[in-house]
């Protein structure tokens, strides 16, 4: 299995450009090449990765994480290039998406779980285990409506982490709720990491980063900044943003050591 | 867990495609997300109000009891002989499915921007199901139909079997249409101010409460350009009696929905890889 990211001038001139006109100019993935002002969210970012790995994705607010992500999970078109992924994508760049408040806990379960990309006799073979994983027992078949907050991105997350596509986008969904179960979401996310998939990971959290990935990039401006092993990447990514590096992070030991 | 390792599918992404091409193959991957999406919209339209799914029904029903009072008792509409809320009903059949499937499908990538913004899914599953739901309720108003045929006695013509397939033009028009709407509402909310109007123009160039005989002989061809006319007066010649739409009529609604659906597919394949982006 290899995604790999190659970049190609291929955006053609043709008709229709008076149409088009208004989504070109506000959206920052379709600039033009003779608008010197246009700003790429991303560009020249070429990387492959092999079955199995898990590949920290790394870079301050802004430098373009997750417009990757968006166009590796097909959300946004990129203006040019192209990515070869071999395998079904999961991505989790949100929880809770298309959650419907009116629905019960239940119907939002099928409701997310396809909308992920699960058939729907998947998500029924599922359900029993989101619904332990969540926690929110009795409350399953009420309106998610009358949720508490914690319950509705308890329940979210549980659907998004039961999951199982072969390459898994993952931006920074993990730890929702109270101290407790934020601990429980973080070990699923590890448990997702060594389960053989190949993971994405985009984070702030470099102890996680470096407990659970065995790759890494770094954007900076939307250019790759770095590409090779998780520890040099955090490594990078610490010079850049003028913080120390974490320490070696001890089993069990978990707590977030930069947060921007 | 089982499928890891097996590389059951290749995803290549590349920029923006042209042409009216639909994925078909992708679109029947994605036949789990439409029939949820279909359900999700039925089943939220129904939800926490009193009577339900009754509302399919009752929505029609007060519709004919209001036409019938203005223009069946107060304006005494011409009806080629047949009672007015037969009449009324025959050509509401169409345009109540026409006038939902159309604004909930035109506004329904900006009313999902929640999901646009957030999944991937080809776009055009959000307008088919909000289309799809809406035949639902087109089902409701035909049981409707067929009780006030049994009340008023009176059976439906050889025109009934021509119904479903004129039906398909229908369909076919207003999810061309939409597919421009859908589109052009993205980046311009103006259009959300627009679709209301529209849909009212739209009922009252086509015969909904009026029979076309009202309108002269010399202006039919540009009314013929709407394809709804020969769609709802098929409706009327199968169940409030009256003659056939002329086969010249026919064609033209054909090459227009036709010509809508191919140039809408054009134009929102031209674009949704930017929804996320805009919307």
């Amino acid at each position: 299995m290899v995604n790999e990211l190659r970049h190609r001038r291929t955006l053609s001139e043709s008709i229709g450009r008076l149409l088009s006109a208004p989504f070109r100019r506000s959206g920052a993935a379709t600039a033009e090449h003779h608008i010197p002002e246009a700003i790429w969210a991303i560009k020249d970012v070429s990387f492959e990765l092999s079955q199995g790995q898990v590949m920290g994705v790394l870079g301050r607010n802004g430098s373009g994480k997750s417009t990757l992500l968006k166009i590796l999970a097909r959300i946004t078109s990129p203006t040019e290039g192209m990515a070869v992924l071999s395998g079904r994508v999961g991505a989790l760049l949100e929880i809770g998406t298309g959650f419907h408040p009116d629905l019960s806990g239940r119907e939002n379960i099928l409701l997310n779980g396809t909308m992920l990309g699960m058939t729907p006799t998947e998500v029924g073979h599922r359900e029993d285990a989101i619904i332990e994983f969540s926690e929110v027992g009795d409350f399953i078949d009420t309106p998610v409506k009358h949720y508490s907050s914690g319950m509705f991105m308890r329940l979210a997350f549980a659907v998004a982490a039961h999951l199982d596509a072969e390459i898994m986008l993952v931006d920074e969904v993990l730890a929702v709720g109270d101290a407790a179960f934020q601990e429980k979401c973080k070990n699923k996310i590890q448990d997702i990491a060594r389960s053989g998939r190949t993971v994405l990971f985009t984070s702030h959290d470099m102890a996680a980063v470096m407990r659970i990935c065995n790759s890494g990039v770094v954007l900076d401006g939307g250019r790759l900044d770095y590409s090779g092993s998780a520890r040099e990447a955090v490594a990078r990514y610490c010079r850049l943003m003028s913080v120390p590096l974490p320490q070696e992070p001890a089993a069990g030991d978990d707590f977030r050591t930069v947060s921007v | 867990m089982s499928s890891i390792g097996q590389a059951s599918e290749q995803t290549i992404i590349r920029p923006v495609q042209q042409g009216p091409s639909l994925d078909l193959p992708e679109l029947w991957r994605f036949r789990h997300l439409f029939v949820i999406l279909v359900w999700r919209t039925l089943k939220v339209r129904y939800q926490q109000t009193v009577v339900g799914v009754a509302w399919a029904v009752l929505q029609p029903l007060l519709l004919t009891f209001v036409f019938t009072v203005i223009f069946g008792m107060l304006a005494s509409m011409p009806t080629n002989g047949a009672p007015y809320p037969v009449f009324v009903l025959a050509g509401l059949i169409v345009w109540q499915f026409v006038s939902q499937s159309f604004q909930w499908a035109s506004s329904s990538i900006v009313s999902n921007a929640h999901l646009v913004t957030r999944i991937y899914f080809p776009r055009i599953l959000l307008l088919l199901a909000a289309v799809t739901a809406a035949l639902f309720d087109l089902l409701c108003t035909l049981a409707l139909l067929v009780v006030v045929l049994l009340w008023y006695g009176i059976a439906p013509t050889i025109g009934a079997l021509a119904f479903v397939p004129m039906l398909a033009f229908a369909i076919v028009t207003v999810v061309g249409l939409a597919l421009w709407m859908a589109a052009l509402y993205v980046p311009y909310r103006d259009i959300g101010h627009l679709l209301p109007f529209m849909t009212q123009l739209w009922m009252f160039s086509s015969p909904v409460i009026y029979p076309t005989t009202l309108l002269p002989a010399k202006y039919h061809f540009i009314y013929a350009l709407n394809p709804l006319v020969a769609v709802i007066e098929t409706s009327r010649w199968a169940f409030a009696g009256g003659k056939p739409p002329d086969v010249s009529m026919v064609a033209a609604a054909a090459v227009i929905a036709l010509a809508l659906l191919l140039s809408g597919l054009w134009f929102f394949r031209r674009h949704e890889g930017t929804f996320a982006d805009v919307v």
